[in-house]
């Protein structure tokens, strides 16, 4: 199905590139993939629905650009994230807590000065968050799979408390996952070179990082030797990085597919922040669709984000106005969001133009949508939307909205995530406090 | 952008009533006073540093006795680090100097920790940072193989390795910062052989640059420490010891004369290892602390400064880069100078080209570039773009500038906001400045504990505008008042007029010079303080209580247990 002249325009290159991949992929059933789709600072709760029926309800105002698809969607509302049931000492503010949702743990100690205690500053959160964790799963099942995850944030470039939204734990550590913010890096690290010198020279090239690799892990080995406990954690860390890089050299994406990235443009300049978005979008359609990566964490800001949308004629920063409880700031808030549901729904034409085994990617990727706080003026951490998208090969009951009434946990929403991955053996993720009945029943099909 | 939810938060704290007491609002991760401010143990002793476990000086407390440097964990170079400790590697080798700007651009920022982007614990080497390095080395590997300058020799043909196993002698070590093991030559000579055989000499050169630039030899800073040591304690090698000193003071990699001082004893004494970092300090390559300035004042932040054009009109293009030529001129002159923390924190002058004094609207020097102007109405850093880096698109904030004295002037913790009450400070009253909509916020019991600690700070500031310029009037049109009245501080509390009397409260504070001493611990060895670093707290407090110059205090940062000594490393199986 394809909706107007965008999906058409990047369909077409797609199918032509994708044939060898797309007909291989017939052979098995289709892989099953997930893509999380972060947007900041709450929204409006009481302005969600209109209506709020299970089947016949009626979406606000800032979640109509989402009408055409509602049959294809799951609206999970009132989720619960519960991280007031955590000590202070092991909680950030909510703001940062909430960026870090997706890893439902406990906060380490060392980096932040507000929140914690008076006494103990606050550090990260210490456990993997989803898309690591499935990701990780994904490639200890499927070893052909070249990325355990794929992380990127649009906009800013320093990683902080604030936009570090994944983490590769263990449970225990603290150990935040920096983001890709360009997309021509990202397209290039995913697809190679767009130079055609380099890509004449690929063999010597492959000879080179085969040879550099073998020393690198070589040294490593050697100094895991000569170092402490904690150094070596990290330097076994390092050198599981590079056997990511050397599982990315041997199943080359090399032919599956190119994208025309059209004109390059300035990648963290405010005029650019949705077509930077959208340009993630293909990159991550493309990864899909030549089996990359299974698992994706998209990013259109980090958390807190002051972002200025002067596209809709702002001047003061989104998170400033979140502060705000005047209708005319939630007016404003509203729009923010409408904005970015309208440019999700861009990421929905792709998948759907993107043929895929015997569909789409559509029909094969769940997309789950999350947001830090439930609402901004409040920084409240209990009624959280979650909005689940994409055929997800069946596996959830569509076009419905549930209330929650925050009787289930957003942890428990992971836990059905792991699921529907085909990962029915994790029955909880996350620490105990934070969770509540294991993965949501009723809502599959 | 810093940008800060308890900005505009509020607390409630009950059970304290709100306001942290003093002593509550304490250095966040200091030690416990180890006693009286005597002269540590590292602080007096004679002429060699001490084997570990050695006899106690006498007079010493017994705490600082026997020397506890605390953790060393491995460092991996901050992308700052890597960036000059490429451009060193490579001087003299053509052409690569154009190269390391654009591949440094492309690496992921580290994650920050308490303010700074060098902590030990978040450099690591996840799967896109790898990436990155391999991305970094590809395009200067392959610039420095076909340069001028890096191989010492000429291949003989039919016999390129002899000149290989030159090359890769004299590049591993001055890339490893030590002279390589037999383990990592032979590995190597591997990749050498390698290229040689398959592509020849040149990509040889290109393969063994690459590989080096990748190694964990290269990209973390490796100590062994000596052998031996006693109750866990040793000290670092001479080489590790000009390693510690170089990336300290030139945040990069020791040159060889440095590494020759080291290994003929240049650097046996505490004496030689202060007389050595008094002479770096005069080095041009000093400059590059100006990192840590940057780091700690989120100057680094000003390559996202962005204003509301609608609001402030016609504001040059080049100022965010002026604001750093401003502090980075300013924190220069005052380390080459001898300038002390209350030059810091008071300066009635900064430092501007004509462009800056104009957006001022001071007198320009005399000269090109960033000249010495006077600024009788400023105060030093707290009037430079530490204010405009917390500011907000359109307006200034109060509360962020004063949670920024708060937290990184005087280390103090603040708590969250608390969930799911109102947060909203905007709507509070039509006409108000935002001073008064403050202090009407703080009339809230539940908002006033956290305000208390920010707002009354961040109102000295009012009279500069968010773009730097000093000002009369608020963005409202009512009259700036500056004067408040500090609370909650160890030695400050009492009323204020303005920033000029705020800077010298702080640089008379002993909690702010305390705060300072925690925030440089910080940077210079890429950690949180300890309780074991106790001693080496108390002797930084104590000489920099002695001598409040910028600049000693790091050479200070060399006479410590932290910086001497190491723990011996338990190898794990």
């Amino acid at each position: 199905m394809l909706r107007g002249a965008g999906g058409v325009a990047l369909g077409l290159p797609l199918l032509d590139a994708m044939q060898p991949r797309a007909a291989r992929a017939q052979t098995s059933s289709a892989p099953r993939r997930i893509m999380f789709v972060f947007q900041a600072n709450g929204d409006q709760t009481k302005q969600r629905f209109s209506a709020a029926g299970e089947t016949d309800f009626v979406l606000g105002e800032f979640l109509s650009p989402l009408e055409p698809y509602r049959n294809e969607l799951l609206f999970l509302n009132r989720l619960n994230k519960r991280f007031y049931e955590l000590p202070e000492d092991a909680r950030s503010d909510n703001h940062q807590q909430g960026g870090s949702s997706l890893a439902p743990f406990t906060s380490g100690a060392g980096s932040f000065p507000i929140g914690g205690t008076e006494d103990q500053t606050i550090g990260y959160v210490e456990g993997p968050s989803a898309d690591y964790a499935i990701g990780e799963r994904v490639i200890q099942a499927d070893p052909s799979v070249a990325h355990r995850h794929l992380v990127y944030r649009v906009g800013d470039k320093s990683n902080n408390i604030w936009n570090l939204h994944s983490h590769a734990g263990p449970i225990g550590e603290q150990n935040p996952v920096p983001p890709e913010t360009d997309p021509y890096a990202a397209y290039a690290r995913l697809f190679g070179s767009n130079d055609p010198a380099a890509q004449q020279a690929v063999q010597r090239q492959l000879d080179k990082k085969r040879s550099a690799l073998d020393l690198v892990l070589g040294d490593l080995g050697s100094l895991e030797k000569r170092v402490g406990a904690a150094d070596k954690r990290k330097l076994e860390q390092h050198t599981q990085a590079l056997r990511d890089i050397e599982r990315t050299l041997t199943g080359s994406a090399t032919g599956c597919g190119t994208l025309d990235l059209g004109a390059k443009l300035e990648v963290y300049k405010d005029d650019n922040h949705a077509a930077v978005g959208q340009l993630f979008f293909k990159i991550s359609a493309l990864a899909f669709a030549c089996d990359q990566t299974r698992s994706i964490q998209f990013n259109w800001s980090g958390n807190t984000s002051n972002r200025v949308y002067r596209n809709l004629d702002l001047s003061e920063g989104h998170h400033d106005i979140s502060h705000d409880s005047s209708e005319e700031s939630f007016a404003t808030v509203r729009r923010i969001h409408k904005h970015l549901w309208t440019e999700n729904t861009k990421l929905y034409d792709l998948l759907k133009a993107t043929p895929d085994g015997d569909g789409t990617l559509w029909d094969h990727t769940l997309i789950v949508h999350w947001n830090e706080l439930a609402q901004g003026d409040s920084h409240s951490i209990e009624d959280s939307l979650i909005v689940l998208a994409g055929g997800a090969h069946g596996y959830f009951t569509q076009g419905r909205l549930i209330d929650y009434q925050n009787k289930t946990s957003f942890s428990d929403m992971l836990v059905s995530c792991f699921h529907y991955m085909g990962f029915d053996d994790v029955t909880e993720f996350g620490d105990a406090r934070l969770r509540l009945k294991g993965a949501i029943t009723g809502i599959t099909a | 952008m810093w940008l800060l939810v308890a900005a505009l938060g509020c607390q409630g704290t009950v059970d304290s009533g709100g306001v942290p007491p003093a002593e509550h609002a304490g250095n966040p991760g200091s030690p416990p006073d180890p006693g009286k401010p005597a002269e540590p143990g590292t602080g007096s002793d004679p002429g060699t540093i001490p084997a570990p476990g050695a006899n106690p000086t006498p007079g010493s407390p017994a705490s600082c006795a026997t020397p506890n440097p605390g953790t060393a964990p491995l460092r991996r170079l901050s992308n700052a680090e890597y960036k000059n400790t490429l451009s060193d590697l490579f001087s003299g080798v053509d052409g690569v100097n154009a190269d390391i700007d654009a591949v440094v651009r492309e690496l992921p920022p580290e994650a920050e920790s308490l303010g700074f982007r060098n902590s030990a614990e978040f450099l690591t080497v996840q799967s896109l940072v790898a990436q990155k390095y391999m991305d970094a080395a590809d395009r200067i590997a392959a610039r420095a193989a076909k340069s001028d300058g890096l191989v010492p020799c000429q291949p003989e043909a039919g016999n390129e390795l002899a000149c290989g196993k030159q090359f890769i002698a004299a590049f591993g070590a001055k890339a490893y910062r030590h002279p390589l093991t037999p383990e990592q030559s032979t590995r190597l000579e591997a990749t050498f052989q390698k290229g040689l055989n398959d592509y020849g000499f040149e990509a040889a050169v290109e393969w063994v640059v690459y590989a080096v630039l990748q190694s964990p030899e290269f990209l973390y800073r490796v100590e062994a420490g000596k052998a031996g040591g006693a109750a866990g304690v040793t000290q670092p090698t001479p080489n590790e010891l000009a390693v510690r000193l170089s990336y300290l003071f030139w945040q990069s990699t020791p040159d060889q004369a440095l590494l020759d001082a080291a290994s003929s004893g240049g650097l046996d004494s505490k004496e030689l290892v202060a007389a050595k970092a008094r002479e770096m300090l005069a080095d041009p390559r000093s400059a590059r602390l100006f990192q840590y300035f940057a780091e700690w004042l989120d100057l680094d932040r000003l390559e996202e400064f962005s204003r509301d054009p609608k609001i402030f009109k016609d504001l040059p293009a080049e100022l965010p880069s002026w604001f750093q030529g401003e502090s980075r001129t300013f924190v220069n002159q005052l380390m080459a100078n001898g300038g002390d923390f209350h030059e810091l924190l008071t300066a009635p002058y900064t430092f501007a080209n004509r462009g800056l004094a104009e957006h001022y609207g001071l007198e320009p020097g005399a000269g090109e570039g960033f000249v010495r102007v006077s600024a009788p109405t400023r105060s030093g850093i707290l009037t430079q773009a530490f204010l405009s880096t917390h500011d907000k698109s359109n307006r200034t904030s109060i509360v962020r500038r004063g949670l920024k004295v708060r937290t990184d002037l005087l280390c103090n913790n603040v708590p969250a906001p608390p969930n799911d009450v109102a947060l909203d400070l905007e709507g509070l009253g039509e006409g108000l400045s935002q001073k008064q909509k403050l202090e009407q916020h703080r009339a809230e019991p539940t908002c006033a504990g956290c305000h208390t600690l920010m707002d009354p700070i961040g109102v000295v500031f009012e009279n500069f505008d968010a773009v730097g310029r000093e000002r009369s009037e608020d963005e409202s049109g009512q009259a700036i008042v500056t004067a408040t009245t500090l609370t909650a501080t160890r030695d400050m509390d009492g009323p204020i007029a303005d920033v000029r009397e705020l800077g010298e409260k702080l640089a008379a504070s002993a909690e702010a010079r305390e705060c300072y001493v925690t925030q440089t611990f910080r940077f210079f060895f890429g950690r949180e303080v300890e309780p074991a670093d106790a001693c080496t707290i108390q002797h930084l407090r104590t000489k920099f209580t002695e001598n409040p110059k910028i600049s000693e205090l790091l050479v200070e940062l060399t006479q410590t247990d932290a910086f001497l000594y190491r723990p011996v490393i338990e190898v794990q199986p």
